[in-house]
């Protein structure tokens, strides 16, 4: 294959972002596990990252989760098969639940955050 | 021919080539497994982590558990948390894995197909999740409270 093809066209072009989601999103999740050794440091050493190029970074890794998350879930259509009395589900719903599910789950995960981080 | 094609039972023909076709590939399952559920787990769970704990938190415009040491460890230590943690982190690292050395394909390094790479990304993913298994075991003890 020709070197830069996936700049020719823009569908090649978000493939190959979507591949590339999954650096940012490890390095976000590097993060978080120093975050969490971080509260070995004991309650005076205990500095959690706080910084604006902390949040910058943190936007435009959020950017390429949403496009992971929107772009995954949307195949679940094409994958999930289920079939409910003879009758397949359509693909529209089960692309649908999944969205459900991470509203849902967004929500619960949020809640636990926030709730328990009042001092 | 490659190894893959020339295994197909139609090749080999034959009671032992059928029985060798329908033998599960464990390997395969496993590896499959893990990129599929490391790709759900990254979505449905970790947009909302980097909102609040990477942009909502630290500009304070909520109160979240990562931002002061009690609360962290409070949480931390709940052995359901750890366990999700563990899961949150580990999971992923198997699709990003995946994703990114095919991402090496695509872009043209061929290298990235070889078996010393699959060690290296695959074998990346077993160090985080064995390096997240020991930080979770050893940073805050296990608490019910």
């Amino acid at each position: 294959m020709p070197r830069g093809w996936w700049t020719r066209r823009s569908n090649y072009f978000w493939y190959i972002v979507r591949e590339f989601t999954s650096l940012p999103l490890a390095l976000w999740l590097l993060w978080f596990l120093v975050e969490i050794r971080r509260a070995q440091d004991g309650p005076a050493g205990y500095h959690p990252h706080g910084s604006l190029g902390f949040v910058v970074f943190s936007v435009i890794v959020l950017l390429f989760a949403l496009y992971h998350s929107v772009t995954f879930l949307s195949l679940a259509g094409a994958i999930l098969h289920f079939n409910v009395a003879d009758r397949p589900i359509p693909s529209q719903l089960i692309v649908l639940s999944q969205f459900a599910l991470w509203a849902a789950a967004s929500v619960v995960v949020g809640f636990v955050l926030i709730y328990f981080g009042r001092t | 021919m490659s190894e893959h094609t020339s295994s197909l039972p139609a090749e080999r023909g034959g009671q032992e080539g059928a029985v060798k076709a329908h033998k599960p590939a464990v390997a395969h399952l496993f590896w499959w497994f893990m990129f599929a559920q490391g790709g759900v787990l990254a979505a449905i769970l970790l947009p909302v982590h980097i909102l609040i704990q990477g942009i909502l938190g630290p500009l304070g415009i909520v109160p979240v558990a990562d931002r002061h040491y009690d609360t962290w460890v409070n949480i931390v230590g709940n052995p359901l948390v750890k366990l999700y943690l563990l899961v949150l982190i580990a999971f992923p690292f198997f699709h990003f894995a995946h994703r990114l050395r095919y991402l090496l394909v695509d872009l043209g390094v061929p290298a990235a197909r070889g078996v010393p790479a699959q060690v290296v990304f695959y074998g990346g993913a077993v160090a985080v999740t064995l390096v997240t298994v020991y930080i979770l075991l050893t940073t805050v003890p296990i608490s019910f409270g």
